[in-house]
């Protein structure tokens, strides 16, 4: 009996009707097409991208990233849902409408009637029916509810008349779909219509209205149509409207993304050959920048998670991907930077990776403000203090312009000893500039060495031979300086075997490890968090696990977010630790990072303040931290606050709790 | 006995303080000292200047304003006539200007801003600083005349003599002066505080002050009553008690005083980039680990609030 | 219009300095060395003052030095100088001997403005410019805090002791820069990697036919607060008694 179960495809609808109905498919494909088309010209005004497809990687992208919809992340939860549910909604009334389509051309090439199913019957009928009735469902209701934040006027929402026509069409095509359903099961008089529980409801509720098999045919015919009519239109439209943003996702979304924390390498050779770097025109990001502005929806999660716009700087990731994609879009565009992008826009940026990381399309807005910062720093047009920063460092070898000779300060009376002491080391501690130079950081590297010659590791230091890493040259646009920097710290390394590294510092340690490799440098490094973790295990160590008053913890950036570590730092901290609302991979930027650190900000404008006051929220007596950018910019923030309030780094606590007395005097 | 030849600096109605150590330098060297004094309506001028040396006047209406293709060609003309075998002033804008002008007329045997000298198997050696006063030369000049401005706080003015020396006017004539340099205005300065980047003494504030009123009292009293630029640390400027201009630091101002007074400053290293360069640093705080101990040559732990005003109250009693 | 700007290579302030073996000289061999910052500022006002009012302007960078010195000349052509001259000098010059040999070389390259900084961060003379005025017989502005031109010539803002001083020269004039002239320009990227690839014409003193008559005589240096070892004193009193006795108040 079940093997008879079907639907005529068509039914209600005689040749010409269907013949008309294919020549506006192929119209509505055809606009389709050229709407993609026209989007795929845009994109290939931008420069060959580098990177090879990895097809494994695409499969495997496309399945968790864009099917299983992953790439949403846990941010905005309801909205998140929502779109789940609209998507894939969609989606199955769209694979069940190509099948029907399938079933109907193939039936008929090989001469079967309308009548004679060749696979749309039986139990497989069945499914199919109530599958889709039930995403029919999530895709209105997640429409829907779309449609209802919307009407609420939510700011973040970036509204433009067209999503209204978007959405509608969504619903009605969804309802229609429903109706005509329920006049189909009238019609034919479908077996076991149940099985299309919706339209079974609403060919209940037509019937108490008085549609009947005789009456019903021409209502059918028209909703039909009217139907037909919505859905071509939307397929033509789609490319031209903010729905374009799901064909371009899926390109975005299939490519694997750059980790977060890499650079676009450019060498100097290229930059002579052309004359220029980063990007000062549009056709100067590569295609896939170009597509990315297209996958774009405009939806501000990067907004709400960008530490500058919270600090009402004029950057909003969103805002900047947008007025790209504008740009791409205008006929005869003005200049790219100081008409549609103004400097202070990009040099807001510290480059935190929120942005990058929460985008559910790919989208890599930080990205393109290092391209662009590399062309207004190409061109000489940052000054006043974070230039002269960089100036120092290019002379000096730090960005305070402070003499060589007393990077070892910070070790007075340790016997710290260094790589010309100890040339057999194991791993090297990497001490950076803030702990060479910045009275407070020299704390912090104090501990560190006496825990290290407590638990006595072989290792060693570079002293005076240690150059700047470069990073917040390289992520302000000063790819010539870092390259510099990179260059002189790579042939140290090389000159003393260097091929472990312990640092205190998350910047330095994102370079060391993610840019350094692109100069042929390539280390095993660690955070101290990592390192300390490993000796405590081994029973060399005590963590700083019970401590008498509240603790909290400010995750860095470019620990937690850019290289995912989370755990070590809280394996060193006491369990009761409390934490704050943006914590671990959801951080919140303390606002030194991307050259921030060198711009002349007062206290009220400051990046990162916001952050603070989150910490100082927690009620914690002691902030403990594990980077000396979050170390400066948390002891200045919660000292205006509160100065019975301490801000520690982790291996301060941990030289107390492991009793080390020396940690404090220099 | 060196013929020596001593400008001294006036701003038309008295002579500059410091323009006296011209004439304790030079009175160290020789005996034979000769003020030369140029400009118009001199005569008070003059019988000041008589009070240390016999004074040759060039008064002339062309010499109204210091312009120093005239200016330096007449000191040029009078050496020579003179035979002036040393040339001797107080370093100041006016001499770099008009002096080192004279000195390239005369042969360019020049020293500035000479601190010590001695002499040694007949050999005048000068000391002056270098590199921002990082490094002290010792160095001797060849040929003559020996062109020397001093810094002044290195050489003491002599007392005034009771009987004045001889005043006689210098023969001009005009229409051999240069004539492609034309003065136009002064805006007259003295009075408000030196700038920070100019000032030889800075007295800056940093958080320990809690006020604009009481920063204005005790860095501002302080800075008065030594003729110094006030500046500040970032923090002051951050919580708007004191204006940008005054900031002293890495992205504030970079400052190279003889003598920078870092009163309640921490000591942070951008507020060290700022100032590193000073000749003397000298602290007040009350913390007595405040990392600014290490970069100072003097310090004295104390709160502010008293230790500034006691500092005022005794320079002011002197 | 052609300018000239003097260019000094001096030791990065911002480093230890090491004086040599015998203590005569610093160790040039242990520092870095950089464009003297004050004829950055000269650079830069000429390069103004082609993109504002004299774009024909053909600005000449010029330094005596050691052939190393090439680098920090090319710190000038990266900024925008059109061209570089290198007089070969080892060793240090004395003021009056660096402006012969400028004033040798003006008089073969007839520039209508000399821009350069007012001193040098290493010697702190700031005798060159007078030095040079003179031996040519120019009018000079020293300290210039602000350039504009005239009919006739140029108005000078000039940083005095006693205030603001406005002058007025006609050209061809030798015009000093202090520190408020301008903020100097960060050479693009490209033009610094450009700027290696231009040419640096080198001349020897003897083809100027000037041969340097030293008027100083180095004897001797001496590093002076190398280290700062702070004295701690207990009263106001004894503050004020050190700050004398380090003759830096009265």
């Amino acid at each position: 009996m079940t093997e008879d179960l079907s639907r005529e495809i068509f039914g209600n609808l005689d040749d010409s009707s269907q013949k008309i109905f294919y020549a506006l498919a192929f119209i509505s494909c055809a606009i389709f097409t050229w709407g993609i088309w026209r989007r795929v010209k845009l994109w290939q005004r931008g420069r060959p991208d580098s990177q090879r497809i990895d097809w494994r990687a695409v499969f495997h992208n496309l399945c968790t990233r864009a099917l299983a919809q992953r790439s949403l992340r846990a941010t905005r939860p309801k909205a998140s849902f929502a779109h789940r549910m609209l998507f894939w909604g969609f989606l199955a009334l769209f694979i069940g409408t190509i099948l029907v389509g399938i079933e109907h051309y193939g039936a008929s090439i090989i001469g079967k009637k309308a009548t004679e199913p060749l696979f749309h019957k039986g139990v497989y009928f069945v499914i199919y029916e109530i599958t889709l009735d039930t995403f029919g469902l999530l895709m209105i209701g997640g429409a829907v509810w779309f449609a209802l934040r919307r009407m609420r006027g939510d700011s973040s929402m970036e509204h433009r008349t067209a999503d209204w026509l978007v959405l509608s069409s969504i619903i009605v095509l969804g309802v229609t779909g429903y109706l005509i359903e329920g006049l189909r099961i009238i019609r034919e008089a479908t077996p076991m219509p149940g099985i299309s529980f919706v339209g079974y409801g609403c060919s209940k509720v037509f019937s108490s209205a008085g549609v009947n098999q005789g009456n019903v045919s021409s209502i059918h015919f028209g909703l039909w149509w009217f139907h037909s009519i919505i859905a071509f239109g939307f397929i033509a439209a789609l490319p031209f409207c903010r729905l374009a943003h799901a064909i371009a996702a899926v390109f975005s979304l299939a490519s694997s993304p750059r980790p977060l924390g890499q650079m676009e390498p450019v060498t100097m050779e290229e930059v002579e050959e052309t004359g220029e770097i980063g990007v000062a025109r549009l056709e100067q990001f590569t295609r896939s920048d170009l597509l990315r502005l297209d996958a774009c929806v405009s939806c501000g999660r990067c907004e709400d998670m960008c530490p500058a716009h919270e600090a009402e700087k004029p950057l909003s990731p969103r805002s900047l991907v947008q007025d790209l994609r504008g740009h791409m879009e205008a006929s005869s565009p003005g200049p790219l930077h100081g008409e549609t992008i103004d400097a202070q826009t990009l040099w807001a940026c510290t480059t935190c990776n929120a942005c990058n990381d929460i985008c559910p399309l790919g989208v890599r807005p930080a990205d393109y403000i290092t391209d662009l910062r590399r062309h207004l720093i190409g061109e000489g047009e940052l000054r006043g203090a974070p230039a002269a920063s960089l100036q120092k460092m290019q002379r000096a070898g730090n960005p305070w312009g402070l003499p060589a000779q007393d990077r070892l300060t910070w070790a007075k009376g340790l016997n710290v000893p260094t790589v010309q002491d100890n040339p057999g080391f194991d791993v090297l501690y990497w001490v950076g500039c803030s702990a060479a130079y910045d009275r407070r950081t020299m704390k912090v590297a104090r501990a560190v060495a006496q825990l290290l010659q407590r638990a006595q590791v072989n290792f060693a230091v570079l002293g005076p031979e240690e150059r700047c890493s470069g990073e917040s040259a390289r992520r302000m646009g000063d790819e010539f300086l870092f390259q510099e920097l990179a260059a002189a710290n790579i042939e140290t390394f090389t000159r003393h075997n260097v091929k472990k590294i312990v640092t205190h510092c998350p910047h330095c340690l994102n370079s060391l490890w993610q840019d350094y490799p692109q100069f042929d440098g390539h280390y095993e490094v660690v955070h101290h968090t990592q390192f300390l973790g490993e000796l405590v295990t081994a029973g060399k160590l005590k963590a700083a696990t019970v401590m008498n008053e509240n603790v909290t913890y400010h995750d860095p950036c470019y620990l937690a977010r850019v290289n995912g570590i989370t755990d070590a730092p809280r394996n060193l901290l006491p369990d009761n630790l409390k934490e704050m609302p943006r914590h671990g991979c959801q951080t919140a930027c303390c606002g030194a990072g991307g050259g921030r650190m060198w711009f002349d900000d007062s206290a009220t404008e400051r990046i990162g303040s916001g952050r603070i006051t989150e910490a100082f929220n927690t009620g914690a007596k002691t902030v403990a931290v594990s980077c000396p950018f979050c170390l400066t910019m948390m002891t200045d923030g919660i000292a205006a606050k509160d100065e019975t309030v301490e801000v520690r780094d982790i291996a301060e606590l941990m030289a107390d709790e492991n009793a080390l007395k020396n940690s404090d005097a220099i | 006995m060196m013929k020596t030849l001593v400008l001294m600096e006036h701003d038309g109605t008295t002579l500059r303080p410091g323009s006296g150590s011209a004439i304790g330098f030079a009175r160290e060297l020789s005996e034979d000292i000769t003020v030369l004094l140029l400009g118009k309506s001199l005569e008070v001028i003059a019988t000041e200047a008589a009070q240390y040396a016999p004074v040759l006047t060039a008064d002339h209406e062309a010499l109204t304003a210091t312009v120093a293709d005239r200016w330096a060609h007449l000191i040029a003309e009078v050496a020579q006539d003179q035979n002036a075998e040393l040339i001797v002033a107080t370093s100041a804008t006016w001499a770099k200007d008009i002096v080192g002008r004279a000195a390239g007329l005369l042969g360019g045997a020049m020293a500035s801003e000479v601190i010590g000298h001695e002499i040694v198997n007949g050999e005048l050696r000068l000391c002056r600083p270098m590199f921002a006063g990082a490094i002290n030369a010792t160095l001797v000049l060849e040929g003559s005349p020996k062109i020397i401005t001093v810094c002044p706080s290195a050489y003491e003015a002599p007392e005034p003599t009771e009987t004045p020396f001889p005043i006689e006017p210098v023969a001009i004539d005009a229409s051999t002066l240069p004539s492609d340099t034309r003065f136009e205005s002064l805006d007259c300065k003295i009075g408000a505080r030196p700038d920070v980047t100019e000032a030889r003494i800075v007295v800056s504030g940093g958080r320990a002050f809690k006020s604009s009123e009481d920063f204005e009292q005790h860095v501002g009293g302080l800075a008065d009553q030594l003729g110094a630029a006030a500046g500040s640390s970032r923090a002051l400027v951050d919580a708007g008690i004191t204006p940008n201009s005054l900031q002293v630091g890495q992205t504030g101002k970079i400052v190279a005083p003889e003598l920078y007074l870092a009163l309640g400053i921490s000591g942070a290293v951008q507020h060290l980039a700022g100032m590193k360069n000073s000749r003397v640093i000298a602290a007040i705080n009350q913390d007595p680990d405040a990392p600014i101990f290490e970069f100072a040559d003097y310090g004295l732990v104390g709160d502010v609030y008293e230790e500034v005003p006691r500092l005022t109250q005794e320079l002011n009693s002197r | 219009m052609k300018i000239f700007v003097p260019c000094k290579r001096v030791p990065d302030p911002d480093q230890k300095l090491r004086l040599n073996a015998d203590a005569t000289d610093i160790d040039a061999s242990a520092l870095t060395f950089i464009l003297n910052p004050f004829d950055a500022i000269a650079v830069e006002e000429a390069l103004r003052i082609r993109e504002t009012t004299h774009p024909e302007a053909e600005i000449i960078a010029v330094s005596i030095s050691p052939p190393e010195g090439e680098a920090d000349l090319r710190t000038a052509l990266a900024m925008g100088a059109d061209r570089a001259l290198l007089i070969e000098h080892e060793g240090s010059i004395d003021p009056w001997n660096v402006a012969r040999l400028l004033a040798a070389v003006i008089q073969k390259e007839q520039p209508s403005l000399v821009l350069m900084g007012k001193q040098a961060v290493d010697d702190d003379a700031n005798q060159v410019g007078q030095s040079l005025a003179a031996q040519l017989g120019w009018p000079q502005a020293t300290f210039a805090s602000q350039i504009e031109f005239t009919d006739n010539g140029m108005r000078i803002h000039r940083e005095t002791d006693l205030g603001i001083e406005i002058i007025h020269v006609v050209l061809p004039a030798v015009v000093t820069a202090d520190l408020r002239l301008n903020e100097p320009r960060y050479a693009s990227l490209p033009s610094i990697l450009k700027a290696k690839k231009k040419p640096t014409e080198h001349i020897t003193p003897t083809e100027l036919g000037i041969k340097p008559e030293p008027r100083i005589r180095l004897l001797g240096m001496e590093l002076v607060n190398s280290k700062r070892t702070c004295e701690k004193v207990t009263t106001a009193t004894d503050l004020l008694i050190k700050l004398r006795e380090a003759e830096v108040i009265e």
